[in-house]
């Protein structure tokens, strides 16, 4: 069996359990199939667009929520406190091998910013940000890896839209900061202004 | 209903949900819980399924929300992933209704149904690209897609080689991702409260 030619039927779910499973073990080893398989679910994931969406019972929202309350009662949730201070980085939940930043900021307007920042194991690193207006006529936001030590890296220069997902130049070692400031057009070498974001991994 | 989060993306209130924000997870829902019930609604073709298959998936979002990796995809993609995928382990244990003939349930009746006018258009976008698939491709994505038919279940009911069957898949997807034209085409959520 050739597990490269799997992927169309993983993508549908068409897979037996132990065909699936095999191609799984084979996706951890192939970064082909890794690519192939994220449009391939895109496309699939589509169709579910193309039945009629019929409107599920109230019920079922309520339900979803309830369980999910009863699985993390003792959780404070974040937005229940007060939405924190523009640039205050929350800390971040290290789960089993990616580090997600989170900062949620408000400024003086009523839009509310969220920056997450999300590292894998390899260092390769995203940024999502929501409520980030355009950059100021003849400026763009430019995104830094910060190492620990040593001077700040340009990770890419980026326009905002109503959300913006930035893949980072470059990865981001241990203990480095991410940061995205506002720069003139065409980016600078090294930051120059203060960022109006950044999280350390 | 509190849309608090309207204006923010997908991506951002997974890492929300990720933090035990329970109205993270209510926009979601918002945003994708009729597309969800739609589908599951498709491929069980009964009600108390569909409604488990939808509560199942989206308490794993709950659970598993911190080990989202968005560059690998969509938010969207990874939820109704995880719904297709609750709907398809269901439907092959309900032997039953799929012991003797391939057939698969009817495309739903739009009469009586109110649908969310963003998600009539997604449905006519991607029922005219399916149009313009060959039919034997198109029968093997809706099948397998709606059907909840393995490969092997295909190719023993279609009485054609396996290898027929995986090629017909993916040449079909793979048509499919041209007619649909490139991704990107994002909706932007604002606040409409
Ligand atoms: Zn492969």
């Amino acid at each position: 069996m050739d597990l490269h030619d799997l992927t169309a039927a993983y993508a549908l779910d068409a897979l037996d359990a132990d065909e699936a499973e095999a191609y799984e073990r084979h996706l951890g080893q192939c970064e082909e199939c890794r690519e192939q398989l994220a449009e391939l679910n895109e496309t699939a994931t589509a169709l579910a667009f193309g039945t009629v969406a019929a409107a599920p019972p109230e019920r079922l929202r309520a339900s979803i929520l309830d369980a999910a309350a009863a699985e993390r009662a003792n959780v404070v949730p974040l937005l229940r406190r007060r939405w924190v201070a523009r640039g205050l980085a929350v800390a971040a939940a290290a789960a089993a091998c990616i580090v997600v930043g989170l900062v949620v900021s408000q400024s003086q307007s009523t839009q509310k910013q969220v920056f997450a920042v999300f590292v894998d194991r390899n260092g390769n690193a995203t940024i999502t940000a929501t409520g980030l207006g355009s950059a100021p006529s003849g400026k763009t936001y430019e995104a830094w890896v910060i190492p620990a030590t040593g001077p700040a890296k340009p990770a890419g220069l980026f326009s905002a839209g109503a959300t913006t997902t930035v893949h980072l130049k470059g990865t981001v070692p241990p203990h480095a900061s991410v940061a995205v400031t506002i720069e003139r057009a065409g980016g600078a070498t090294k930051p120059t202004t203060k960022p109006i974001f950044s999280a350390t991994a | 209903m509190n849309r608090q989060l309207a204006h923010l993306s997908d991506e951002a209130l997974v890492a929300l949900a990720a933090r035990s924000e329970q109205t993270a997870l209510a926009e979601l829902y918002d945003r994708y819980g009729r597309a969800a019930y739609g589908l599951a609604l498709r491929v069980l073709r009964d009600q108390a399924l569909a409604e488990d298959a939808v509560q199942d998936a989206f308490l794993a979002v709950w659970r598993t929300a911190a080990r989202f990796v968005p560059e690998r995809g969509k938010a969207s993609t990874w939820i109704l992933t995880l719904v297709h995928r609750r709907a398809v382990d269901t439907v092959r244990r309900e032997q039953r209704r799929r012991a003797d003939s391939l057939e698969l349930a009817p495309e739903p009746a739009t009469e009586g149904v109110e649908e969310d006018a963003w998600l009539r258009l997604q449905r006519e976008r991607v029922q005219e690209a399916l149009r313009h698939l060959p039919d034997a491709q198109r029968e093997a994505l809706e099948l397998a897609y709606y059907g909840g038919f393995s490969q092997s279940e295909l190719a023993e009911r279609l009485g054609q080689p396996l290898g027929t069957i995986k090629s017909r898949m993916f040449t079909g997807l793979s048509r499919l991702r041209e007619q649909l034209g490139e991704p990107g085409t994002e909706i932007s959520w604002t606040s409409t409260t």
